[in-house]
Formats: structure tokens, sequence, C-alpha cells
């Protein structure tokens, strides 16, 4: 793969539209033959945890649930803020595939290797 | 031995992750000399990601990683 791209997601339910769009965005990175990585903080941390994105379906659109399986089924990768999930006393040990609880630090080094990224 | 009575090689970091983790991490290796071992306990469920990346990106080397326990070496200068 040729480059890095990266989609900040901030949101979850309450913002369902954003939440999806951000992963519409990171399969066709993804799908470009980006390797792409999607960090998750704030609310979206949630999207993070098993079951919770299954009824978010927004007209338009595939649902959330297959946009994220679809995604790490591919080889994306989902970082989880570790202090925004600590926060809201999710379960570390349900967590969807491809995602993996980081620190800044991670998300640090993917975007100073040269990282494209787009923020919601 | 600092005022914690901890050994200035070692640091039990307890809950703490992310960048206030780093940075604190960044100013006790920076006091000890080149290639010394630094021994950090961290719990946070991002230090197993986030360690690593930081010291690919320090130049520290990470010599053991068994967490809670992470053993790092720092680097030359």
């Amino acid at each position: 793969m040729a480059g890095k791209f990266c989609v900040t997601q901030s949101y979850a339910k309450n913002d369902s539209d954003k939440a999806t769009v951000g992963f519409v965005i990171a399969n066709a990175a993804l799908g470009s033959e980006k390797e792409t990585m999607v960090f998750l903080m704030a609310e979206g941390v949630r999207l993070a945890q098993q079951g919770y994105a299954d009824d978010i379906h927004e007209e338009g659109f595939a649902p959330l649930k297959e946009l994220m399986a679809n995604f790490a089924a591919a080889g994306g990768k989902i970082f989880v803020c570790s202090p925004c999930f600590k926060r809201r006393k999710l379960d570390e040990t349900k967590l969807v595939a491809g995602a993996t609880i980081v620190g800044g630090a991670r998300l640090v080094e993917f975007l100073s290797e040269g990282a494209s990224s787009v923020s919601f | 031995m600092n005022p914690s009575g901890q050994s200035q090689s070692e640091w039990d970091a307890g809950m703490m992750g992310c960048g206030e983790l780093i940075l604190e991490l960044r100013q006790r290796l920076n006091q000890l000399p080149p290639a010394a071992l630094f021994t950090l306990i961290a719990s946070d469920p991002g230090v197993p990601e986030d360690l690593p990346a930081w010291c690919r990106m320090t130049g520290h080397r990470l010599v053991r990683a068994a967490p809670p326990e992470f053993v790092i070496e720092r680097k030359p200068q």
C-alpha cells in the first residue's frame, strides 16, 4: 500500500450521520490502497464496543456495523483513545474486530509518517 | 531515590496513560545516563501499543514488554 490515511472520528450516536460517513471515507481510503487507520476519540470510542453500532443505519448508506466489519476484514486498523475509553467505563474485553486501545504516542507515530488525515 | 522512595531507574505510573504518561516518562529518562535501564510499571490499556511507538520515535529501546512491566534502555544521547 502506498501512503497512509487517518480518519479521526469523535462521533457515535450523538451524530450517527458523521459516525457513518467517517467509515465510508475510511473504506474509500482502504479501497484506494492506502494504509488506513480510524482513530476513535471522545464519544467516537463507543463505536469500538461490540454491539453498540448494530442499530445505526443512516438512509443512503450501508449499516454502520457492516461498514466497520468490512473495514476490519480488509485490513483497516481502528485505534481507540485510551483515556476517552476509560472515562466512559467501557469494556476493553469487548472490542470490535480491528480495534486496539492506544495512547497518543501511537497516533503521533502514524501521523508523523506522512499520513493524510480527515476529522469528523 | 526520589522523594517518593522509588529508585530513579523505576517508576510505578499506576493507571496514568497517553500524553500525561509520555511527557513524565521523557522527563524521567532524560535524567538518566545513556544506555541506562529504566523499569516502568503502567496498567493503562493503551500503554502496550503506545510505548513501542514512542520508543521507535524517540530512539529509546524497549528491552522488554510484559504488561504492566516494561524495561526501556535510554538512548545513547
